[in-house]
């Protein structure tokens, strides 16, 4: 009860600043945190990183399953992403089934990624209507410092850029040995805003968070495509604000991307 | 009473500069309705009586209550309200049962919506009917004359609260109970008050 | 017929779709308001082959007691799709896509409601798909929309729904499955308040240019204001039904639900004849 309060001068201190075109950190209306990105945290993972963002950190998964085709698609592998809000990364967090916000988590990241296109998922076909590649993808946020979409999103797809892919044979997969990289043709990079005031914020931190009346989220692509849009909480955002949004969100990707 | 203009939530009620009546805001300086409902307007004020709604204790009111609980120096009402309700235990010589009838006014409504009562009756017997707190103004009608004519015309003792709920007792409740349902189902209608006063005679003939 | 064919197919031709509609055309959309007797509020949508149903309840105490706000009510909306709403049956346990809905959905609901007049307080939003063909969440908000007026929830406005994408190219308004299959389909998903136009729910997956979603983005909210007059319209019918008794002179309406039974009758007319 008591953090809630505090939280809620933090958030105060956040509108006020806003009105000036400033932030309690001093960053951009535009700028992002420093982001470190650290590869292969886990052996036993086909690929993995550990991505901070600002105080934000999560750590992303991949593990390649051997799994039989959905009907409709028999020549298709396919991706699964999940989110865990661990109850080390926050007070907020608990225990127990995922929360509708980690749900939404896993759910735009798994969209910024499939809907890019990025991964064939003819390549993940090992025999037409009998075997392909499932490529999960586990993210876990550590420390929650606000936009853990982006962070998420960094997370995922260092950890596929790294991914090997193992050998199979009869059918099985050879624990320790691997067949190749897997193949990405794009980099789908996620960008949120957060709208404080009128005032819209790249990379909000977890009391600008507090302070935001609507989020946007964008994917985009090297080649300048929209890759998948959330808007989420309880507030709204007129045509042209999503507008700056993109805009911004293809200069900012673009750096991103130099650090992956 | 003219034909009211029907308005739905986000509809414009007026540009005039007007004061606020219930169900109705403004922004950038229009009035505009947040309810189904129609449009009440005179020379100073604009207003929307929605079709339906929950009951929201105000200031003021005169509400129809059931003793819920017992607490140290209060009694928890129930009156038809999301919100808690009390009144003081020095409101009342006798103790009260759970399950009570009571009459009470609002004398405070705190910013979670949780009402305090005074002026408190206890009703014996009887029946409490319930309406549509947004319909309660028409069945007491201009001056109270829906009012005068539903005692009149069923012969019940009648207790009307703000809140939707109705003490009734003698008479013939059930005529009361028609009678009541045809207010709720025309309220927004013109002549309502002839309507229900034909309706009650010629049920009073037809026995 | 769930297989994507890799062959060309043409989306638009000669300014129509595979269904006959004009790329800037809504399936038929119908609203009925009223339609639950428990509920506080509820309205039943027909939109293309998607069927929903949503009833609303409260405002009412938040419970458990730790979901409540001293500063707001929550809007919980709840979308559940029939297990029999798709053509595989669906699993009845809530999926994830359903879980996610309905927090973009609560979301974009709260901006409409004024919810802080309600403190502590939810007002809960159940929708359920009773068939589905694309675009069954722009179909679940509008309903919900419509049933949350009904029950007299105060609001900023209504909030209007439609789906708005790409397939074979061509940007067009709420697309069906077929469409939605379409191997470059884009689905953007979009809500607004029509008043203000503000976007209070907007998702996207596919890929498009910049170009392509300022297309998207007019024709989704001229699609919206076509949505809200259904929607505007269905809610001012039930004063009209309500008013009819009282064209008759001798007022039937002594008999309890006396419209009801007008309905009724009319129906059995329809059936003798």
């Amino acid at each position: 009860m008591n953090e809630n309060v505090l939280w809620d001068l933090k958030a105060d201190k956040v509108n006020g600043l806003a009105k000036q075109d400033k932030r309690v950190d001093q960053r951009a209306l535009d700028e992002y945190r420093k982001i470190e990105i650290t590869k292969n945290i886990s052996e036993n993972a086909e690929g993995s990183a550990n991505v901070k963002l600002g105080l934000s950190e999560v750590v992303a998964g991949v593990k390649m399953i051997l799994g039989e085709p959905y009907p409709d698609s028999p020549n298709k592998g396919t991706i699964s992403v999940g989110t865990e809000l661990l109850p080390l990364a926050s007070e907020d967090f608990e225990v127990g089934p995922p929360r509708p916000e980690a749900i939404e988590l896993a759910r735009v990241v798994d969209r910024g990624i499939r809907e890019s296109k990025t991964l064939d998922f003819k390549d993940l076909c090992i025999r037409e209507g009998e075997k392909v590649w499932i490529c999960f993808i586990d993210m876990y946020v550590l420390n929650n410092d606000g936009n853990l979409f982006d962070a998420l999103g960094i997370a995922a797809l260092s950890a596929l850029l790294e991914t090997k892919i193992p050998k199979v044979e009869d059918d099985k997969i050879v624990k320790g040995e691997y067949a190749g990289k897997l193949k990405l043709s794009r980099k789908p990079i996620l960008s949120t805003f957060a709208k404080v005031g009128n005032k819209l914020f790249a990379d909000p931190t977890l009391a600008e968070e507090k302070a935001q009346t609507a989020r946007f989220s964008v994917s985009t692509s090297e080649d300048d495509y929209l890759c998948a849009f959330q808007k989420g909480v309880s507030g709204g955002f007129s045509g042209s604000e999503i507008d700056s949004c993109i805009e911004m969100a293809f200069k900012s990707s673009k750096e991103i991307r130099k650090q992956l | 009473m003219s034909e009211k203009k029907i308005v739905v939530p986000g509809d414009l009620v007026t540009e005039q500069r007007t004061r606020l009546g219930s169900h109705v805001f403004t922004e950038n300086g229009k009035v505009y309705s947040d309810a189904l409902g129609l449009v009440y307007e005179d020379r100073d004020s604009a207003a929307v009586v929605p079709l339906r709604g929950k009951y929201i204790p105000r200031r003021g009111d005169l509400v129809v209550g059931i003793v819920e609980s017992e607490k140290f120096s209060v009694y928890g009402v129930a009156i038809n309200s999301i919100y808690a309700s009390y009144v003081s235990k020095q409101e009342v010589r006798d103790r009260l049962k759970r399950g009570t009838v009571i009459s009470a006014k609002v004398f405070d409504v705190n910013e979670i919506n949780e009402a305090k009562m005074e002026d408190l009756r206890v009703f014996y017997g009887g029946e409490i009917l319930s309406v549509t707190p947004v319909k309660i103004p028409r069945v007491i009608g201009k001056s109270g004359s829906m009012l005068a004519q539903l005692k009149d015309g069923t012969g019940c003792n009648i207790l009307v609260g703000r809140n939707g709920w109705i003490w009734a007792k003698g008479g013939d409740i059930n005529l009361l109970k028609e009678a009541l349902d045809l207010i709720e189902r025309e309220a927004h209608l013109s002549n309502l008050t002839n309507k229900v006063g034909d309706f009650l005679k010629e049920k009073k003939v037809n026995k | 017929m769930a297989s994507k064919k890799d062959e060309k197919i043409e989306y638009v031709k000669n300014g129509k779709r595979l269904d006959g509609r004009k790329v800037d055309e809504l399936r038929p959309l119908k609203i009925e308001v009223g339609v639950l007797d428990n509920a506080d509020g509820s309205a039943y949508l027909e939109w293309g082959q998607n069927k929903v149903i949503a009833g609303v309840f409260g405002p009412k105490e938040a419970l458990p007691k730790h979901t409540q706000d001293p500063y707001k009510a929550r809007v919980k909306f709840i979308y559940r799709m029939a297990c029999f709403s798709v053509p595989d049956r669906k699993n009845p346990r809530p999926a994830r896509r359903e879980i996610e809905i309905s927090k973009v959905c609560s979301e974009a609901l709260e901006r409409a409601v004024f919810i802080e007049r309600f403190p502590n307080s939810s007002i809960d939003v159940f929708v359920e798909i009773l068939d589905s063909n694309a675009g069954s969440r722009a179909a679940a908000l509008t309903a919900a929309s419509v049933a949350l007026a009904d029950a007299g929830i105060p609001m900023r406005d209504l909030v209007a729904s439609t789906g708005v994408g790409k397939a074979g190219g061509e940007i067009i308004l709420d697309l069906n499955k077929a469409e939605e299959d379409a191997p470059d389909a884009v689905d953007i998903p979009i809500a607004i308040m029509p008043r203000t136009e503000e976007i209070v729910l907007l998702q996207m997956d596919g890929l498009m240019t910049k170009a392509e979603w300022k297309k998207a983005k007019e024709l989704g909210i001229k699609g919206c204001k076509q949505v809200y007059e259904v929607q505007r319209e269905a809610l001012r019918k039930k004063y009209e039904a309500a008013e009819k008794p009282e064209a008759k002179k001798n007022p039937e309406a002594e008999k309890p639900k006396a419209e009801e039974k007008k309905t009724a009758a009319k129906k059995s007319e329809k059936v003798s004849k």
